[in-house]
């Protein structure tokens, strides 16, 4: 399990990105769900975490894919593949999450362990 | 030199400036860079951009401006320029986004607070401040129900250079206060595309010499108005309604429901103020007339007009048409005019430029304050 944040740092309607050698993006939707998945977007490196976040959708930032929080799956191109998704546990008012052991679907030039570091 | 020239003026007759600086590019130049670019302009109307997102484009001076409306309903204005590659962001004249501005060449992508939120391999990249990289603001100021900008780096103060204006004018704030401008609603819009300085349209403005010759319908309406001096050469003056005159309106009949705030001292009266550079204001008791002119060219200018009422009176439908229809007519015949002038500023004739009546000695001012401004020491 990774620790995230407190839950009080991540207020309705809000996102953090965890770094790592696959980055995560947290959401707490303004329904109160607490929702873990990869963080880039599948078409392009984005971060969905800077994305738009609505009901349990986030759209990507850039191209508007949009992207379900609970199965990954995404609704329009120019994404075509999911997400992954990474379960979510809430102890002592922490957030903490457990990584999925599938392989991520990230996008051309991004692999595990690339990102943050120089193109 | 003729000899005709080098005689002295009489003391009646004052010089206006000379031709070419009505038509020369540089001067035009000089005058987008140290006045419109220096100065607040009254860039669009608040409900133009009244729900987070709406925008519009306009020029100002040498620059393309996106004017839009934050989240938590602020006006917001910036440069209209990426910030990566320079691409202009917005080419339409309006619009509305949902919630941010992309860029369509590299998908930059900004807030409607102009701070960079997202864009490809952003986040390999977390040395690029998101607030640094973020649209380039210009101020931003909300009055009368406008959004005024100023591209300086530091703007004057609003309350000196604009609202100055109007104390200027009307003798104090209060009586522009008493027509709740900004509670007005749009009941007509016409745009007018120039082929004018933005100088002749302003001086047109300001003087009444012309008004017995080519407004017929506005003296019929303001009788004063035929002995030459303007509502503008008087400070705190109003031009009087004739006797029989019922409204303003083009045949003088009836128009609408006085503006609550208006006193009796404002009643059936006509005020006219010039905001320098770009904006005419008309105040009459049941509405509200304001202009933007948008300078574009040395001989080409668009002067977006507004009619302004109760919000009642837009409501309701009632026709507007008679009181639009006065003005709508004098801005014609003055915008003829102004063509007309425009025409001979290239002439030799005209090179030293012509001369001012008694009655138009004020523009003079306006000419020294061009002339001030160009040197950057206003």
């Amino acid at each position: 399990m990774i620790p995230v944040c407190p839950l009080s740092a991540l207020p309705r309607g809000e996102a953090v990105r965890v770094e790592g050698d696959v980055p995560i993006a947290v959401f707490h939707t303004e329904d109160g769900e607490v929702l873990a998945i990869d963080d880039t977007c599948t078409h392009q490196d984005a971060s969905l975490a800077d994305g738009w976040l609505e009901g349990c959708e986030v759209e990507c930032p850039l191209h508007a894919s949009r992207f379900n929080l609970h199965t990954g799956a995404v609704d329009a191109p120019p994404a075509k593949r999911p997400v992954r998704t990474h379960q979510v546990h809430i102890q002592d008012a922490t957030v903490y999450v457990t990584l999925s052991e599938d392989e991520p679907n990230l996008p051309p030039g991004v692999s595990a362990g690339s990102v943050g570091a120089a193109p | 030199m003729t000899i005709i020239e080098k005689k002295a003026l009489p003391e009646s007759l004052i010089k206006t400036l000379p031709g070419s600086a009505y038509s020369d590019p540089e001067m035009f130049a000089r005058e987008q860079e140290l006045i419109f670019e220096k100065m607040w302009f009254c860039a669009a109307r608040s409900a133009d951009v009244g729900k987070p997102g709406a925008f519009k484009t306009v020029q100002v001076g040498r620059e393309s401006i996106l004017v839009t409306r934050s989240r938590s309903g602020e006006a917001r204005a910036f440069f209209n320029i990426c910030r990566h590659r320079g691409a202009q962001l917005c080419t339409e004249e309006s619009g509305e986004v949902k919630r941010s501005f992309q860029c369509p060449y590299h998908a930059w992508t900004y807030d409607l607070d102009g701070k960079l939120v997202a864009a490809p391999n952003l986040t390999k990249m977390p040395d690029v401040d998101r607030l640094e990289y973020g649209l380039r603001k210009v101020a931003v100021r909300e009055w009368l129900g406008y959004v005024w900008v100023c591209l300086a780096a530091e703007a004057p103060p609003f309350e000196e250079s604009v609202m100055g204006d109007v104390r200027t004018r009307l003798g104090d704030i209060e009586s522009i206060d008493h027509y709740g401008v900004e509670n007005l609603e749009l009941g007509r819009r016409i745009t007018y595309d120039v082929k004018a300085n933005w100088k002749l349209i302003i001086e047109n403005f300001m003087e009444c010499y012309h008004c017995a010759t080519i407004h017929p319908e506005l003296t019929e309406v303001l009788p004063e108005f035929a002995d030459g001096f303007a509502a503008q050469f008087f400070v705190g003056h109003g031009a009087e309604f004739g006797e029989d005159v019922k409204g303003f309106t083009v045949d003088g009949s009836e128009g609408f429901d006085r503006i609550p705030g208006v006193t009796e001292d404002q009643d059936r009266r006509y005020f006219a103020v010039t905001i320098r550079p770009q904006v005419f204001l008309n105040l009459v008791p049941d509405h509200v007339i304001l202009h933007r002119m948008y300078p574009l060219a040395p001989d080409r200018t668009i002067v977006e007009c507004d009619w302004l009422y109760l919000p009642d009176v837009v409501a309701s439908g009632k026709d507007v048409s008679h009181s639009v229809e006065l003005f709508h007519r004098v801005n014609q015949q003055d915008f003829d005019a102004c063509e007309r002038c425009q025409l001979a500023t290239n002439s030799r004739v005209y090179a030293d430029g012509g001369v001012l009546v008694p009655s138009e000695h004020h523009i003079s001012a306006f000419h020294e304050w061009v002339l001030e401004a160009l040197q950057g020491t206003d």
